[in-house]
């Protein structure tokens, strides 16, 4: 059964239809990929399931319930399990990486605010539990040496990593990146595949992942979705989708 | 944990529990209550002139008060031009219970510290109400909702008779163990109860700010989208902000009126609110320290900006109020000059000394 069902999306801006009828399952313990052009539609489909836009119609449903998620706001969305890193960087520029992570932890932090105020035993200690997860998130994603640094003063390939630290630390079932890897160096990018690949392994977090670069995509998806101008033009294995016409016209009509 | 934040050295913590202190060592510890200490004592030694000790009452008033601004435009990012409503509502809610029940009622005479958090929780609801356009308007359209406020409070001060439109209410003086505070001791005893109060306050505040209710301010500042993304209500952390300012904005009204034994509307006015504003800029907004440089600061410049009204007045007609031409310009020309050459406040001078203790004899 899948986690996520994005049935019949269509999303509009005014007269232009930034998705039409879009379908998709997003399989638990998968990685699934969205690739397509320029302006397809990725960041858009994210945007629906992540509750920052709203479908004109279709539905998008979630977990064993299939609760309905498409009228939910960002935090509800997020308080399910489901966690997002944006594409173009969305972090507290202003605060250290420590504190970032730490801000992924909203909900987990059970205090009350008097016993923040008077920092009782309870909120201390929930906030050292945290810290720990936080800690073992950092390690993970091999962060270290960056713990207590301002985020807005890091390399940009670091900052990539901290945005998908901070939404692994929201501890999801459901993790979406989009383009977590654009404009990385080389070895940079290897890294980045590399915890993918092990936060869906080590983590046992379903992945969905938006990216350009189609080796990574061929290399790593379990399943492929590929949009073009907001319409479903193919889905499948990676073999079958690279054998798929349509889908090599989209491609190399752009080139 | 024997070395300290003052030495390069630097400090290591052995769990994360030891990380969170608000002191990371037990010198910086010893330090702070030895001032505190200093503080508490020093009135026993030497004696300041009623006048003197109105002053710095006043300053701690303002303190109490620009913590809440601190809070709200400097940690969440919301500029408030209403501040002074908020501190005028918890004057207000001194005034009106002296309305309702007379000012030699035990509540009001005995009962004061009940009567002070009452006016702050008033100023929380208020505050929170007010901020509750966050829901959904952002920057330049919030600001506008503090100022309407801040014309509504003063409108509604001025025209009703319950508030003796605008006219002071007086309050009566207060009883401690010792018996009735008389006038003698009046600025002494107030001086020792907002100090109280700032202590508490201070560390109720800093406790909040390592914990989720203090970063949550600081993520709808930075980026309201992520802190969404992160599961917080962005628009509610907004109203919860104001909630917050308007708390200790009416704990501060309240000590007010208590101190200046009367409730009348010149105290909470625009240009007050605009004070407020600058003593959070100059003292540096978003750091705790901030909140005390900055009432201190313009504090001390209003005296100048007095003495200097004063001295210039022989050289102009009479019929000309230097000083009240010379108020605006010069905090318009502070905030500006903080703005321009030290946005970050006399905080980060604070900082800089600081760290440049930390490296003495080594320049860097
Ligand atoms: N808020 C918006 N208002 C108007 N149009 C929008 C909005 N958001 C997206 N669009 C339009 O929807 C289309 C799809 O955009 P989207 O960002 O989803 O593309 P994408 O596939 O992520 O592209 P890229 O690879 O460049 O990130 C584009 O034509 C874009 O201009
Ligand atoms: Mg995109």
């Amino acid at each position: 059964m899948p986690l996520l069902t994005v049935s019949n999306v269509t999303l509009s801006f005014g007269g232009l239809n930034a998705l039409s009828g879009v379908n998709m399952n997003i399989n638990p313990g998968l990685i699934t990929s969205v690739i397509g052009p320029n302006g397809a539609g990725k960041t858009s489909i994210l945007n629906c399931i992540s509750g920052f836009y709203h479908p004109t119609s279709g539905d998008i449903q979630f977990g064993e319930h299939k609760l309905s998620i498409s009228s939910f706001s960002p935090h509800q969305v997020s308080n399910l399990g489901i966690a997002r890193a944006f594409q173009n960087l969305e972090l507290f520029s202003g605060l250290s990486v420590l504190d970032n992570l730490l801000l992924a932890r909203h909900q987990n932090l059970n205090y009350n605010f008097l016993q923040a105020v008077f920092y009782f035993g309870k909120a201390s200690r929930v906030e050292a539990e945290n810290r720990a997860y936080v800690e073992e998130v950092i390690d993970f994603m091999e962060l270290e040496p960056f713990r207590h640094q301002i985020v807005g003063n890091l390399a940009y390939g670091i900052q990539k990593r901290v945005e998908v630290a901070r939404a692994l630390t929201l501890a999801p079932q459901l993790l979406l990146l989009d383009e977590p890897m654009a404009g990385m160096n080389i070895e940079e990018k290897e890294d980045m595949v590399r915890f993918i690949v092990d936060i869906r392994q080590d983590r046992d977090v379903t992945v969905v992942l938006i990216e350009h670069d189609l080796g990574v995509v061929m290399d790593i998806s379990d399943h492929i979705y590929v949009l073009d101008f907001g319409e479903l033009i193919g889905a499948g294995t990676p073999d079958e989708v690279s054998q798929n016409p349509k889908v090599i016209e989209a491609y190399i009509g752009e080139e | 944990m024997s070395a300290n934040r003052w030495l390069t050295t630097g400090n290591y913590f052995t769990s994360y529990q030891d990380e969170q202190r608000i002191f990371s060592t037990r010198l910086d510890k010893l330090i702070f209550i030895g001032f505190i200490v200093c503080l508490f004592a020093w009135p026993l030694l030497i004696k300041l002139s009623n006048r003197n000790m109105l002053v710095l009452d006043t300053i701690l008033i303002a303190i109490v008060a620009v913590l809440g601004l601190n809070l709200l435009t400097g940690f969440a990012g919301l500029i408030s031009i209403g501040h002074a409503a908020f501190v005028g509502v918890g004057a207000y809610t001194v005034a009106s219970i002296i309305r309702l029940i007379g000012d030699d009622h035990v509540l009001v005479t005995h009962a004061w510290p009940l009567v002070i958090i009452v006016a702050g929780l008033v100023g929380a609801v208020v505050g929170a109400f007010v901020g509750l356009p966050a829901l959904r308007l952002r920057h330049l359209y919030l600001l506008m909702a503090t100022l309407s406020f801040q014309i509504i409070f003063q409108w509604i001060i001025n025209f009703s008779t319950f508030f003796n439109q605008g006219q002071t209410i007086s309050v009566g003086r207060v009883f401690w163990f010792t018996g009735k505070i008389v006038r003698k001791q009046h600025y002494v005893f107030w001086y020792y109860v907002i100090l109280v109060a700032i202590v508490l306050l201070g560390l109720g505040v800093r406790n909040l700010l390592r914990t989720r209710y203090g970063r949550s301010l600081v993520a709808v500042r930075d980026n309201d989208r992520a802190a969404d993304a992160m599961g917080m209500h962005p628009g509610l952390t907004k109203v919860y902000a104001f909630g917050l300012a308007g708390f200790l904005a009416g704990i501060a009204g309240a000590l007010h009126a208590y101190l200046y034994r009367g409730v009348g509307f010149e105290s909470f006015t625009l240009h007050h609110s605009i004070v407020y504003l600058a003593m959070a800029i100059v003292g540096g907004m978003g750091t705790l320290s901030g909140s005390f440089w900055g009432p201190a600061a313009i504090q001390f410049l209003e005296l100048r900006v007095e003495d200097l009204a004063e001295k210039a007045g022989h050289y102009f007609p009479s019929n000309m109020n230097l000083s009240t031409a010379l108020r605006p310009l010069t905090f318009g020309l502070v905030i500006v000059l903080f703005l321009m050459f030290e946005p970050r406040g006399i905080a980060n001078w604070w900082r800089i000394v600081r760290s440049y203790v930390k490296l003495w004899p080594f320049r860097y």
